[in-house]
């Protein structure tokens, strides 16, 4: 369970520049999420929240009852364990081959060799990356490279997986792959927030939407929301 | 534990070879940095050996004699010898008899027919018995004067020629002193240039890897465990250059050192340094990598904020 109270973020610390202003939310286990607005409406740090990559300025985020502004600095790795995230850019390692940057997330978790060699070619079979385990980031397509990004999320068994634009970089049919991916790994049980503009991708997804503008929730729709803004 | 420990050590070091090697334009060039740094540390410690030479051997010539009347006995100078040797100032006291003196001057003059046949002439010795006078320290020698002013047997003494060589011991001293302070400052700031050098070639190289290393973080990567391949990283540069350094030094200073010992007669560099082997490469190596390892520890904090 995921709950934003009354959350205000503010821009590298200006005041007066609010990104988000008030926001209340609750998100249940299990639920696919689809967060969507125009650009700068505060999407992508709605999920920069939950990894702690930035600290609001007022309210707070509960995660499982644990008040994220609680939890020490050593202890930021532990959370971001527990979350998968997928970013437009990729943020992949480029200098890792496609085997090393899944394995890098299962090294840090603590998995020994043996885990790690029979799992990561099994995720990245999932993905459709079966025959590339050698190849580097640059040597991959865009599609190839967000479906690498999702292997890597998903290696540790997350609870969560944040999605920020996945699909920003991609064209309509790769598009439908990782949003299909992802709408699967939710059926699994897994928790998914997607942040996107892409209005067939949510009018595909028929599932719970929250329209943001400005800063703040202007529409809730439980239950088969359409790209509405 | 301690498999685990294996494990993450294995892991770490062949991440940071992974590293290394596919950063390899990188690597040489940092690498390569490293080895003119080292080397500098190298000539540096040539610079301060040849100082030390050129100081001892100064420091060599300066000595006190203390000439004795003729009517002292032997027994008597041997027991000034023995107070200056009880005084704890002194290297050495060398006691050379009027008869030693004598042939000590005969051998030095052998080739002068006048100086022969003068001395044959007289009867008796003119020379006087003396004590040659070594400090351990050459800003003793003042203080090895005053001693002897105040000794009982005072008035067997005719002279000492500390007050005629004063003077140059004052200059000799002062050279000495002078090579050792300015060798000192200036080894201290070439090094520290050295270092700056080294951090910030290593700094450029992580700075390179800020945003991998931003990445790691956000996958959940705690802080050692992205770190410790960057440092082992940072140690191989060092290791690779210090190899690289032992490797051109000695043939470097074995072709120097005649050069040198044309001009300090007795001073070898190339003997120097393998006599000191086995202290020269662990010293190169463990300066290197202790560079290494600190320059990117240092460097690596500031991107792992996040």
């Amino acid at each position: 369970m995921i709950e934003f109270k009354n959350v205000t973020t503010i821009y590298d610390n200006d005041e007066s520049v609010e990104i988000l202003n008030g926001v209340n939310l609750e998100i249940k286990d299990g639920e696919f999420v689809s967060i969507i607005g125009p650009a700068g409406a505060g999407k992508s740090t709605l999920l920069r929240l939950l990894t702690r990559e930035i600290s609001p300025l007022k309210g707070e985020i509960v995660l499982d009852g644990i008040n994220l502004a609680q939890i020490p600095s050593k202890a930021i790795p532990l959370l971001r364990r527990k979350i998968g995230t997928v970013y437009q850019d990729f943020k992949l390692l480029s200098a890792k081959t496609v085997f090393e940057n899944v394995a890098f997330a299962m090294e840090v978790c603590g998995a020994d060799r043996g885990e790690i060699d029979s799992d990561v070619p099994k995720i990245l079979g999932i993905v459709g990356l079966g025959d590339k385990l050698k190849s580097f980031p640059h040597q991959l397509s865009g599609g190839e490279k967000q479906r690498l990004a999702i292997a890597r999320a998903l290696i540790h068994r997350p609870r969560i997986i944040l999605a920020d634009e996945p699909t920003g970089n991609l064209d309509l049919v790769n598009s439908y792959d990782v949003v299909k991916l992802l709408m699967k790994i939710n059926e699994l049980g897994t928790t998914v927030i997607l942040a996107t503009h892409n209005r067939e991708v949510v009018n595909a997804i028929g599932k719970r939407v929250i329209s943001i503008e400005k800063g703040k929730i202007v529409r809730d729709q439980i239950e088969n929301g359409k790209y509405v803004i | 534990m301690i498999e685990n420990f294996q494990e993450t050590a294995k892991r770490v070091f062949s991440v940071g070879w992974t590293n290394f090697k596919r950063n390899s334009y990188l690597s040489m060039g940092t690498t390569g940095v490293m080895v003119l740094v080292l080397f500098l540390f190298s000539g540096l410690m040539s610079l301060n050996f040849l100082a030390s030479r050129i100081v001892s051997g100064l420091e060599e010539k300066v000595d006190v004699s203390v000439y004795f009347k003729n009517d002292a006995s032997e027994e008597e100078i041997n027991r000034v010898k023995s107070d200056l040797e009880s005084s704890g100032m002194v290297k050495n006291v060398e006691y050379v008899s009027k008869d030693k003196a004598l042939d000590e001057f005969k051998q030095r003059h052998a080739g002068d027919t006048l100086v022969q046949d003068s001395l044959a002439e007289l009867d008796e010795n003119p020379l006087q018995a003396s004590l040659n006078v070594k400090a351990d320290d050459s800003s003793q020698y003042a203080s090895i004067v005053t001693f002897l002013e105040g000794n009982k047997f005072r008035s067997l003494v005719d002279k000492i020629n500390f007050y005629e060589n004063e003077q140059v011991i004052a200059r000799v001293l002062a050279i000495s002193g002078g090579i050792w302070n300015w060798g000192f400052l200036f080894t201290m700031a070439l090094a520290l240039i050295a270092i700056l050098v080294t951090f910030n070639t290593i700094r450029l190289t992580i700075y390179n890897q800020k945003q991998e290393i931003e990445i790691m973080r956000l996958v959940g990567g705690s802080n050692w465990h992205i770190k410790a391949p960057y440092l082992v990283e940072g140690g191989m540069y060092g290791a690779l250059a210090a190899a690289v350094v032992a490797v051109l030094f000695y043939p470097i200073a074995f072709f120097i050192s005649p050069k040198i010992e044309s001009l300090m007669p007795g001073v070898s560099l190339i003997s120097y340094f393998v006599s000191n082997i086995f202290q020269f490469i662990p010293l190169l190596f463990f300066i290197g990598i202790l560079l290494g390892v600190t320059s990117s520890f240092v460097a690596i904090r500031r991107f792992l904020k996040i």
